[in-house]
Formats: structure tokens, C-alpha cells, sequence
């Protein structure tokens, strides 16, 4: 018996190394100088992490695809939706590089670790990560993007602020991820800014879409009082439906929702992306995509630019006064940042000193809720 | 390769054997041409063209990094497969592989976090840490089963929920990289501790692993005492306790052994593909392999075939939607619709229709 | 208060987990498991979503989400009882299949406004303390929920068809003896246990959540097929059983609306962990309560 085991994996075991000399590798050939990553691309690969129709992050990241591809008439854009942050990833982007792509967007914050093994295995594709950072100095053929999303979340917490009769604003977030945290704080700091006895209540859902576990998110939240509600979630209607039922205020994510909150709707933040996409594609297939902004952590804010997340359009209830509070701050922001100290922590501690201005890395690590947030974060 | 291994097998009558085995292949090929044909027409109620969905997804099989790809994907699954095949010999169905999976990956993960300058020592200790692991978990259920006789295939489900949560737990707050920018994940495992590649190809050395670990199942069933008192217990406990066989164990064990086996899956995962413990590391490998344990019958060598093939769809899946612009989940119809046609009409139960309806 | 938050939650979210469990206990006490329940529920949710959506009238959806989850049921009964497929195996591929196939279809459907079920509060019950807030502050699907518990405890115990279908379970054989096909018996009882998966799934989307997301039942369905075991496959405890499990879900955001510090993941796991200890607790009880032909099921499925 015990013969025929060793035999038998012996013999696995050469047929299995046997596949060397048969296995083809896909990996550049050794010594020859790559291309520009991404010159003269015919074709352009996304990757998303959700439905592509799922009216959020998702659908906004595929409607900036479609505007490249109009840009770009000469050019094939590839998209896959429902891709997981995991290794399939770098299948997928590897199927869509065989496929003739030389630029890959990778859309989803957990895509990054894929991004940068494809991007280690083809010197000649760019490969463009949106919203997680690159620790050290990016290879010469990938990068990171993004928008502060926090900032126009800092604004329309200035618009919950001024609405909120009770003082108590809600916020329903999936996962403590420094994203959320970032809109979390800024969303408070903007209703600070207005209303200092403003709180926000946070509750988390544990999942990017789970409308049931959202509706009980709104039930309680509104049940303790809170009367704005914003989140960030990937689909957002179920919040927002059960906010405008209630005859709350909604301040929207992703998109404009304020058909589904007629009434309720205050303002939101949505995502505009196809300007910036096409100027990374423009970038990379000129061949100039190693040494720009691109192939770095690129971060766009009022600040520095179009900010490629936007304000959402104003509903009914949004007074005059409210209006030129925000109209002022977004002047603010064009040189400084909601972040800009002081800032305190929950228990007190000064986080930000008086008088700096975080740069953008130092706020997307941000990994503590500022005082005036309810609810708790994981020690890590 | 597979003359090797017959030998092995006991020669049957050959025309009985070959009638046999021509009429299994006949159902089969029923089968999978009515699933096509079913998802064919499900494509063109959506407005898409389905030859040339079906054409590009077929060629798209055939490249060698699809092949690779095909190896990586179905390695985790022979293993998970076998953890349903050895218990399932006892008459356990074993739905947990999902939540086995996991554990193993994180108890590897726990000590390969801990232990990885050390290299290959570690890779080894990470392969028995998650076995360990998988072991555990199935033994909760086990234990269920055999002190209050709560059934396992509902406590093996509801322990996969809890195991993400375990796991959930762990990459976001104790052993979440303090270097990873935020995200939820630990951080990465040395590249000395994780599984080498095999020669210059993508494919790593678990595949020969779980081959091997499936050879050694398939050897274990068929010819020792063990595996026939596992076949015994589970073609009739009552006979079989009363022979003296010492049911309870024999339960237990193979339970545990099918555990460790998916267990070593998540090993897989981590020290071969991922690298690192993060959210989307099973990637519903465990109900995956649970149908491909069924494909086949509870076969092991036949779960081998019934893996790849479910690997092989998933893989060839991609071109839907990057070919064909169709949604990612009309993978899973096909999947579907494949597992139907073959549980109903390739199954040997075919005889039994009037019975049945009577 | 907290615990009346907790409890009225309990009721909001575990309606539709109840209807899938009530489903479960129609096609188990006729000696059928399917654990195809979550892809039953699935594809009522979208049906349910969509038919509101294009006829304007959420009751008719919630008839086309039973419709739905009848069809998807059908194929698991022609499966298990006219091939003899297993049941376990064709009950995981049916979830396979509803979410490939909602996922295919339903895409028009996210993020489309569709007319859904308000909350209507019951006149004078609604204004009892605690128990007004907790039972009769809910949308109509709900109060239909409180129905249909005892209506099938009922219909089980006194009439005809709950004895033919309980004896379908018990002792098919004695059926046969009598003329009856408990094929036929049995494979209605999957497909209107389908049927009331299909109104929970709907009641998930048109009446709680107001919305279609693909996977939005996220696990409820495995939930339903753990509870009926619990339950000991009586409709009354599955009621109670569908309530606990919608409290524990409905514990987190009551807690963390409060401003409490609690652990998330600990939370998110303490339904399923509460169902485990149940069920190691009531394990041996429940067992003997299981129907004959279930056990049968259960005991040496795999084995074939």
C-alpha cells in the first residue's frame, strides 16, 4: 500500500515539473527595454468591484469609462464588474492586458495589491489604481488616484448642520476603512463649523450592499432623533428612501438621488469622473505616463485642481444662509483643508496641531474619529 | 500518468465496464448539452448573441495563461473537494468547506505572521497550523452531530458566517498592517515562507499538494480497513454498530481529516495566491468544491475532474464578460445550469422514475 | 428604550426571514430539504421589485415574488423527487442559479423607483405601550407574517391536506398504501414552500428594504433553513425562532445609534452563534421531533 502512495506522488510529482519546460510565461523577456507603459494604447481595461449599475460607486467609476470611450473613438474599452479584491483581480486584468489593453484602471480600493502585481508583471501596461495609496515610490508604470472625497462631504455637513433641529446627524458606513473615516470626520467638522453641538451618530453595516441591514441602520438612527442622514455605502436608496419617509433630511453619496428625497434632499457629493480618466489616458498613451503626476499617489482637491467628486445639486430646503456658509468654506478649502488643525479626537487629544494643514497622505491615514463623532473604531 | 494508476484498480468484466462507462459518457454529454442549450436561449431572451459568447468563452479556455489560471483556481477546490468526499463516505455532508477554508487560512496566517523569516520551516508549520484549523471547525459540527445530533450540514453552514466574522475580526484590528495604508488586511507574508512556483510557470506547488493529498484520499477509500469501515458506517450505521465498528470515531474522524483537508485549501490560498489574510480570500471555494464532491459522486478521483471542470467555467466565465459585455454573474447561470443537468440527468438514479411518482 | 428598539427590529427584519422559514417547514414536513430557500428568496425579491415596479401595485408583487419562488422550487422538486437528485446538492445549486439569474435579469432594476408597502399603524393597537410599538407599527406584509404562522399550524393539524402532507413525511409508504402519490404531495409542498420564500423575498425588497440589490438576501435564506431545525418544525416556533434571529440582526445598529462602543464583527456573528447554541441545547429534542422521512434525509443522505 505505502509503495503505492510514494509512487504514485513520485510520479505526480514529475508530471508536475515535467510542465516546465511546457508552461509558457507571459513575463516580458529578460534585458529588452520596455515600451512606455501604455504608449500609442489601442485598448484600455476597468475593473470594478460591484455591479456596474449598482447607481453608486460602481455605476459613476463605469460612467467614466464610457466617457473615455467617446473621447477616444480609435480606442477598445474593456470593463468587469463584480471583480473581488482578491487575486482575481489580477486575473481579470491580466485576461484584459492578453486581450490587448496597455492601460488598466483598477477602480476599487482593494484592488491595489493586484494593480501592482500586474503592473510588476507588464512594465509596458500603466496600471492605475483609484483611491488606495502605494507605500514607497511607485514603479514606473503604476500609480494612484483620487479625489478628496472629503471635502465636498465637509460641505454638505455644513448643509446638515444648518437643517438639523435636534442636533444629531446620522451616518451609516460599511467597514473602517480610512475613507469612511476621512468623510465621517469631515462631515462632522462641516457641521461643527455651523451647528458647534452638532453630533453624528455612526452605524456600520459590515457589507458595501446590504439594503436590509441598512434599513435597520435608518430605523434606529432616526429612532434616537437623528434627523440628517448621510452614508457611505455603494447603493444608496434604501437609506435615503427611509429618510424622505420619515420626513428627514438626506444628504446623498455617489450620486444625485434627490428624485427618490423630493422633499428631504439637501445636497450631496457625487462623482465625476471622466475628465480625469481621460486625462490619464491622454498621459499614458503619449507615452509620458512614467515621471507624471499619474505614476504617484495623484490626489485632486479644491486645492489643486477639479476635484473629480462634486457637489451634489441643492434641494428645496437649503436656505440662502446655508448656501453662502458653503459657498464661503468651499473658498476656505481652495487653500486650506477641513482638516486643518486644530483638531481633537474623541477623548480629547489634539490630533492636528493650530495652525498646520495635513497634507493629503497624512489624511488618508487619519485612523481616529474627531470629537463630536458617536461611535467607536477598531484598535488596530 | 494515469496508466500508472490502474493497476491499481480491479478489472471488471471489460464489456460490462466499457457498456458502462459509454453510457455514463452519453448522460454526461445529455447533460451539458441541455444546460447549453437552456443557457443559450436564457442569452438570446437577453439580447445577446449566444455562438459567439459560447465560441469566445471556449477559445478563450484554450491559452496557456488560461490553463495556469485553470491549475491555480482548481487547486483549493480538489482539496475543499476532498473535505466533502472522505466525510460524505460516512454519510456526513460536510457545507462548511467555505468556513474551513477560512480558518485554515487564518490559523496559517497566525503562525506564518509569526514565523515566516524562518522560511520554508515556517511554510511547513503554516501547512499543519491550517489543517489544525480546518480540523477544529469541522470538529465543532462533528461534535454537534455526535453529542445532540444537531445535523452538520445545518451547523457546517452556519459556521462558515461566523468564521468570516472571526476573520473579519482579526484583519481589522489585531493583525491589520500598520504599514497597508487603511486597509483592512495583514500584512504580507515573507517570500521565502510562501508556496514556490512550479518551474517557470504561474502555477504553484499546492496544486501537486492537493493532487497528491487527492491520490492519497482515493488510496485511503479503496484500500485500507479504514476506508471500507468509513464506507461500512456510512452505507448503514445500525449494521455497522452492530459489527463492532466503532461508529462515533469513525464519524468523528473522517470529519476531522475532511476539515484538515480544507483547512489545507485556505493554506493554499494564502501561501500561494494571496500573500496576505484579506476579506475576499475564499471566494466561495467551499460550496464551489461542495458541487464538485457531488458531480462526481463522492468519488475522489472523479471530484478531481469535477474541480477542474467547475474551475474551467469560472475561468472561461471572465470572457462573458469581457468578450461578450455580459453581467458577471452569468457565469453563475451557467454554473447552474450545468450542476442541474448533471445532478438530474447524468445520475445513476434514472431507473427509479415510476417509484418515484408512484 | 432600547429592548422595545430591539424587538420592533426583531419583527421588521425577521419577517421575511420568517416566510422562508415557514416555507422550509411546508417542504421538510413533507420530507424535503431545500436549501435552495435563499435562491427562492432571491428571485422573489426581484420579482416582487420588478412586477411593483412595472404594474405599479406592490401586492401584485408580492404575488409575482411567490410566483417566482414557486417556479424556482419546481425545479428543485422535479429534481430531487422525479430524478432522485440529492437533495442537498440541487437545494445549493438552486442558489447558484437565482442569484445568476437575478443578477442577469435584475440589473434594469437597481436604483428604479418602485411603489413598495408603508407602514401602516394599526388603529388603537398601535397606541398599546411597548407591544403597539413592537407588533402593530408595520408595514402590511408583516401583519400578513402574523397570519400565516398559525394558518399553516392550523392547516397541518385539522385539515386533510396538512395530514396527507405530514404523512408524506412521516410514512410515504402508508400513503401509498391508501392510493395517494407522495411524490405529487411532496412536490407540491416544495413548490409552496417556494412560494412563501418568494413573498419573503419580496417583502424583503418592497416592503423593508425599497430597493432590488443582486445578493441582497445576504445569507437570510440559510438562516430560514437553520431555524426550522431549531424550531422543531413547528410553524409557532418558527415564528418566535424568525423574531429572536431578526433581534439579534436589529441588536447592532439599536446599540451603535445609542453611541455604544461594541465590537462589530462580534455582533455580526452573534445571530448565527446564538442559532448554534440553540441548537446544541435543544439538539437531541429537536431531532426526535424531526419527520421520519426527514431523518431519513438527514441521517444518511450522502451516502448514495
Amino acid at each position: 500500500m505505502r509503495k503505492i502512495v510514494i509512487f504514485a506522488a513520485a510520479a505526480l510529482l514529475a508530471t508536475a515539473c515535467s510542465a516546465n519546460t511546457a508552461g509558457t510565461s507571459d513575463a516580458a523577456a529578460p534585458g529588452a527595454a520596455p515600451a512606455a507603459p501604455g504608449k500609442d494604447a489601442t485598448s484600455v481595461g476597468f475593473i470594478f468591484v460591484g455591479p456596474k449599475d449598482d447607481y453608486g460607486y460602481n455605476q459613476a467609476a463605469y460612467q467614466g469609462s464610457q466617457v473615455v470611450a467617446k473621447a477616444f473613438p480609435d480606442l477598445k474599452v474593456i470593463t468587469a464588474e463584480n471583480v473581488p479584491e482578491d487575486d482575481n483581480a489580477a486575473r481579470v486584468m491580466n485576461s484584459m492586458i492578453a486581450k490587448g489593453a496597455k492601460i488598466i484602471f483598477a477602480t476599487s480600493y482593494g484592488h491595489l495589491d493586484a494593480a501592482l502585481k500586474v503592473a510588476a508583471e507588464h512594465p509596458d501596461v500603466a496600471v492605475v489604481q483609484q483611491g488606495n495609496l502605494i507605500t514607497g515610490t511607485p514603479p514606473k508604470n503604476a500609480g494612484t488616484f483620487f479625489g478628496t472625497v472629503y471635502e465636498p462631504v465637509y460641505l454638505a455637513g455644513i448643509a446638515a448642520g444648518k437643517a438639523t433641529k435636534t442636533g444629531k446627524l446620522g451616518y451609516v458606513y460599511a467597514f473602517p476603512i480610512s475613507q469612511s473615516i476621512d468623510n465621517i470626520n469631515a462631515f462632522e467638522l462641516g457641521a461643527q463649523s455651523v451647528n458647534p453641538s452638532a453630533k453624528t451618530y455612526t452605524v456600520n453595516t459590515s457589507s458595501w450592499c446590504d439594503p436590509a441591514k441598512q434599513a435597520e441602520a435608518a430605523a434606529n438612527l432616526l429612532k434616537q432623533d437623528v434627523d440628517v442622514i448621510t452614508q457611505h455605502q455603494d447603493c444608496t436608496a434604501t437609506v435615503i428612501k427611509a429618510t424622505e419617509a420619515a420626513g428627514k433630511y438626506s444628504v446623498g453619496y455617489h450620486a444625485d438621488a434627490s428624485s427618490i428625497a423630493p422633499k428631504g434632499w439637501l445636497t450631496g457629493s457625487q462623482w465625476n469622473w471622466g475628465p480625469l480618466y481621460t486625462d490619464i489616458v491622454k498621459t499614458a498613451r503619449a507615452g509620458s505616463f512614467t515621471g507624471s503626476k499619474y505614476n504617484a499617489n495623484f490626489r485632486v482637491g479644491y486645492k489643486t485642481g477639479d476635484n473629480p467628486f462634486v457637489q451634489s445639486p441643492y434641494g428645496p430646503l437649503v436656505d440662502a444662509g446655508t448656501k453662502a456658509a458653503i459657498d464661503k468654506a468651499k473658498a476656505m478649502l481652495s487653500t486650506g483643508s477641513p482638516f486643518a488643525g486644530p483638531i481633537t479626537d474623541q477623548g480629547g487629544k489634539v490630533r492636528i496641531p493650530k495652525g498646520t494643514i495635513p497634507d493629503y497622505e497624512t489624511i488618508e491615514k487619519i485612523d481616529y474619529f474627531v470629537s463630536g463623532v458617536v461611535g467607536s473604531l477598531p484598535k488596530s | 500518468m494515469t496508466t500508472t494508476l490502474t493497476p491499481a484498480e480491479p478489472v471488471k468484466v471489460p464489456s460490462r465496464r466499457s457498456a458502462d462507462l459509454l453510457d455514463g459518457v452519453r448522460r454526461w454529454a445529455g447533460a451539458l448539452v441541455g444546460a447549453v442549450v437552456i443557457f443559450s436561449a436564457l442569452l438570446l431572451v437577453k439580447g445577446a448573441d449566444p455562438i459567439a459568447a459560447l465560441g469566445d468563452m471556449v477559445a478563450s479556455i484554450f491559452t496557456s495563461a488560461s490553463i495556469e489560471q485553470i491549475a491555480i483556481k482548481a487547486t483549493p477546490l480538489i482539496l475543499a473537494a476532498m473535505a466533502v468526499v472522505l466525510p460524505a463516505r460516512t454519510g456526513l455532508a460536510n457545507v462548511g468547506g467555505e468556513g474551513q477554508v477560512i480558518i485554515g487560512a487564518v490559523c496559517a496566517a497566525g503562525v506564518g505572521l509569526a514565523f515566516d523569516s524562518m522560511g520554508p520551516v515556517a511554510l511547513v508549520a503554516m501547512l499543519v497550523a491550517g489543517a489544525a484549523g480546518g480540523a477544529l471547525w469541522a470538529g465543532i459540527a462533528a461534535a454537534m452531530r455526535l453529542t445532540v445530533g444537531v445535523n452538520e450540514a445545518v451547523t457546517t453552514l452556519l459556521l462558515n458566517y461566523v468564521a468570516l466574522d472571526v476573520m473579519l475580526y482579526l484583519i481589522y484590528e489585531p493583525w491589520k498592517d500598520p504599514n497597508g495604508s487603511g486597509q483592512p488586511a495583514t500584512r504580507p507574508l515573507a517570500v521565502a515562507a510562501r508556496l514556490p512556483l512550479i518551474g517557470t510557470t504561474a502555477v504553484h506547488m499546492g496544486l501537486v499538494i492537493a493532487l497528491v493529498a487527492a491520490v492519497l484520499v482515493w488510496l485511503v477509500l479503496r484500500g485500507t480497513a479504514f476506508g471500507f469501515r468509513l464506507g461500512v458506517t456510512g452505507g448503514n450505521p445500525e449494521a455497522a454498530r452492530r459489527a463492532g465498528l466503532p461508529v462515533k470515531r469513525l464519524l468523528l474522524t473522517a470529519m476531522l481529516l475532511g476539515g484538515a483537508l480544507a483547512g489545507l485549501a485556505g493554506v493554499m490560498q494564502l501561501a500561494g495566491v494571496e500573500f496576505k489574510l484579506r476579506p475576499g480570500l475564499t471566494a466561495n471555494i467551499g460550496y464551489i468544491a461542495f458541487l464538485a464532491a457531488w458531480l462526481a459522486r463522492h468519488k475522489p478521483l472523479p471530484a478531481v475532474g469535477g474541480a477542474v471542470l467547475l474551475a474551467v467555467i469560472s475561468i472561461g466565465g471572465d470572457s462573458l464578460q469581457l468578450d461578450s459585455g455580459l453581467p458577471a454573474a452569468t457565469v453563475n447561470v451557467l454554473m447552474g445550469l450545468v450542476l442541474l443537468a448533471v445532478l438530474g440527468w447524468a445520475s445513476k438514479g434514472t431507473g427509479k422514475r415510476t417509484d418515484a411518482l408512484r | 428604550m432600547l429592548f422595545v428598539d430591539v424587538l420592533a427590529g426583531g419583527v421588521r427584519g425577521g419577517t421575511a426571514i420568517m416566510f422562508g422559514a415557514l416555507g422550509e417547514t411546508v417542504s421538510e414536513r413533507a420530507g424535503v430539504v431545500n436549501l435552495g430557500t435563499e435562491g427562492c428568496m432571491l428571485i422573489g425579491a426581484l420579482g416582487g421589485y420588478a412586477t411593483a415596479a412595472e404594474t405599479g401595485s406592490p401586492w401584485l408583487g408580492l404575488l409575482a415574488g411567490a410566483v417566482v419562488g414557486g417556479l424556482l422550487a419546481l425545479v428543485h422538486a422535479l429534481l430531487v423527487i422525479w430524478r432522485r437528485a440529492d437533495q442537498f446538492a440541487t437545494g445549493l445549486t438552486l442558489m447558484f442559479l437565482g442569484l445568476g439569474l437575478t443578477s442577469l435579469y435584475g440589473a434594469t432594476y437597481v436604483g428604479k423607483a418602485a411603489p413598495g408597502f408603508a407602514p401602516v399603524n394599526v388603529p388603537l393597537l398601535a397606541d398599546i405601550p411597548v407591544i403597539g410599538e413592537v407588533l402593530f407599527r408595520h408595514d402590511p406584509v408583516t401583519y400578513l407574517s402574523f397570519v400565516a404562522a398559525p394558518a399553516l399550524w392550523w392547516w397541518l393539524r385539522n385539515t386533510k391536506g396538512g395530514l396527507l402532507l405530514r404523512t408524506a413525511g412521516e410514512r410515504a409508504d402508508v400513503l401509498h398504501v391508501h392510493g395517494y402519490r407522495p411524490g405529487l404531495i411532496r412536490g407540491r409542498a416544495v413548490v409552496a414552500g417556494g412560494a412563501l420564500a418568494g413573498i419573503g423575498g419580496a417583502q424583503l425588497s418592497t416592503a423593508y428594504a425599497h430597493a432590488w440589490f443582486e445578493g441582497m438576501t445576504a445569507g437570510r435564506g440559510f438562516i430560514a433553513v437553520a431555524l426550522v431545525i431549531f424550531a422543531a418544525w413547528r410553524p409557532i416556533w418558527v415564528m418566535a425562532g424568525s423574531y429572536l434571529f431578526g433581534a439579534a440582526l436589529a441588536l447592532a445598529p439599536a446599540l451603535q445609534a445609542r453611541g455604544y462602543a461594541l465590537n462589530q464583527f462580534a455582533l455580526d456573528a452573534l445571530p448565527f452563534v446564538i442559532t448554534l447554541v440553540i441548537l446544541a441545547v435543544l439538539g437531541k429534542r429537536t431531532l426526535r421531533a424531526a419527520p421520519e422521512e426527514l431523518r431519513r434525509v438527514f441521517e444518511s443522505a450522502p451516502s448514495k
